[in-house]
């Protein structure tokens, strides 16, 4: 809606009364906080005709009254949390107390639940002390508030999560990836679907941080796997503004946008590793960022490659309800060892089995709702062409959207992550 | 009574300098509006209503949009394009 507006035409925005502190926030963040909006009931989509034409005309009257009466366009009020301008972080006093600490985070909204970290300046500087870069760097602009990733706003952030120094690289690259327009952070931020960001380190600097790639590696228990993932949230909350029930909108969220960060099992992995898949050397260290809108586990006994994949397939197709449909995107597995090497040992690749899976995990558009099913025509028409109750409907674009690491202990478990239409691909950035 | 500390603000605001407010409109009479269609179940009704509505009460003409997915941005050239031939343009968000 900004879009419009920055057009220098003049612009207006209808929200749903739910989406109405999103339009605000955004359109403040970005430049426009005069924007005016029309709200009307959420939700509309269940409305019969009758009741769309009376919302219909009543907004017909705000629209003129918004945009033709000066001086009477709603101005958007404070926001609830307090944000920090200019390109340094300010330096504010608070009380020592851990308790009483943590109880002002929460006011300010500036913590994620848990405890955190006071983020002191001797903290920040012992942070910063693993990188040449300057702290007033803007590394990059997070969605959907657009604040100023500087390296020393991550630094902060970082401490905050209980990183420990030496980790603050892999922040800064993570940061990085997010804001990569392919990623669509912005669609992720403030969806009400429940996406998140998920980690993956490859190459030497996960053995050197250690971060777990083995057994529960997308669990509880490893230092690096939590605070990285944290750190990540933070950032994502206190630099890019998604604060939850203001610009995020997830309707239930999901327990990974707490934390979600593991390492490729690149000793376990038959096949070359997901960085060098993705045109980095071996011995470079990466980070990915994957949009998940959850996990799924698939726990198959199946010792056949064409009966494991068809079990892997009929997994990933059947979450309907998942918008892929709508889009298309990029849908990920964890691969355990056992089922890597399976299908290894028959000659797969790894293109092999993403377009074993593709084809083998198409979904009829009879099992869409009537509803759905118009989106998705309208979503993926470009892509596939007129969509009718016949058409099977791929998972992804391509085959290659499929992504692939294998991840954990032993065990025959693969962890399925649907993605959504809104990304178009997962991102990956060199460590420095 | 708790000692204090020093620490650092983990926040930002936006970068963008607000930008000015475009002049009012002088009403809805003639005019050309622009709809971009979010794609969400139902807002195609609510446009077509309201455009029914700006012609009768306003004998505004109205040209719609529609986005191939609502968590993703129109396309460049549509906002060329409306920008070009509407007075006003208006989008929607929200289910």
């Amino acid at each position: 809606m900004v879009e419009a507006a920055k057009r220098e035409v003049p612009a207006l925005a209808i929200c749903s009364t739910a989406f109405a502190t999103l339009g605000k926030s955004q359109a403040k963040a970005l430049g426009h906080a005069e924007l005016p909006i029309a709200i009307v009931p959420h939700p509309f989509g269940i409305r019969d005709r009758e009741e769309l034409r009376e919302i219909a005309a009543k907004t017909v009257d705000d629209i003129a009254k918004l945009l033709c009466e000066s001086g009477d366009v709603e101005a958007f009020g404070k926001d609830s949390a307090t944000f920090s301008a200019g390109r340094r972080a300010e330096q504010i006093t608070v009380p020592s107390d851990f308790d009483d600490f943590n109880r002002l985070l929460m006011e300010r909204h500036w913590g994620d639940g848990f405890p955190a970290i006071a983020p002191t300046p001797e903290r920040v500087t012992k942070m910063l002390a693993h990188t040449s870069r300057a702290p007033d760097e803007i590394v990059a602009r997070i969605a959907p508030g657009y604040g100023e990733a500087t390296v020393e706003r991550i630094a902060i952030n970082a401490v905050m999560a209980g990183c420990r120094p030496e980790y603050l690289p892999v922040l800064l690259a993570a940061a990085e990836a997010v804001a990569d327009p392919d990623f669509n952070l912005q669609g992720i931020q403030s969806t009400t679907n429940p996406g998140t960001v998920f980690l993956i380190l490859n190459g030497p600097i996960a053995r050197k941080l250690g971060v777990n790639s083995g057994n529960n590696c997308l669990g509880q228990g490893n230092w690096a796997n939590a605070t990285l993932g944290r750190g990540l949230r933070l950032i994502l909350q206190n630099i890019g503004g998604a604060l939850p029930g203001e610009m995020d909108r997830a309707t239930q969220g999901q327990p990974g946008k707490y934390s979600f960060c593991c390492a490729e099992n690149e000793e376990a992995n038959p096949w070359e590793p997901l960085h060098v898949e993705r045109g980095f050397s071996a011995n470079d260290s990466t980070v990915t960022v994957v949009p998940p809108l959850g996990t799924w586990n698939i726990n198959t006994h199946a010792k056949d490659v064409s009966d494991l994949l068809r079990v892997m397939a009929d997994v990933m197709a059947f979450p309907a309800g998942s918008d892929y449909v709508y889009g298309g995107g990029a849908p990920w597995l964890v691969l355990s060892a056992e089922h890597a090497f399976i299908l290894k040992r028959e000659g797969l690749s790894k293109r092999d089995v993403k377009q074993r899976l593709w084809e083998l995990s198409k979904l009829s558009a009879k099992r869409l709702s009537e509803k759905d099913f118009a989106r998705t025509q309208n979503g993926r028409r470009a892509e596939l062409g007129e969509i009718t109750r016949e058409s099977m409907l791929p998972i992804s674009p391509r085959p290659e959207c499929i992504g692939i690491i294998v991840a954990g202990g032993p065990g025959t478990h693969t962890v399925y992550m649907p993605g959504s239409g809104y990304t178009k691909s997962a991102i990956t950035r060199k460590i420095v | 009574m708790t000692a204090n500390i020093f620490v650092m603000n983990p926040t930002a605001a936006g970068g963008n300098e607000q930008a000015a407010v475009p002049e009012a409109l002088d009403g809805l009479r003639g005019k050309v509006v622009g709809f971009i269609d979010n794609s969400k179940p139902n807002f195609d009704h609510l446009i077509a209503e309201m455009a029914e509505i700006l012609e009768s009460r306003y004998a505004a003409r109205s040209i719609v949009r529609r986005k191939r997915l609502a968590s993703i941005p129109a396309e460049d050239q549509v906002f060329a394009e409306l920008v070009q031939e509407c007075d006003l343009v208006i989008t929607g968000s929200g289910d």
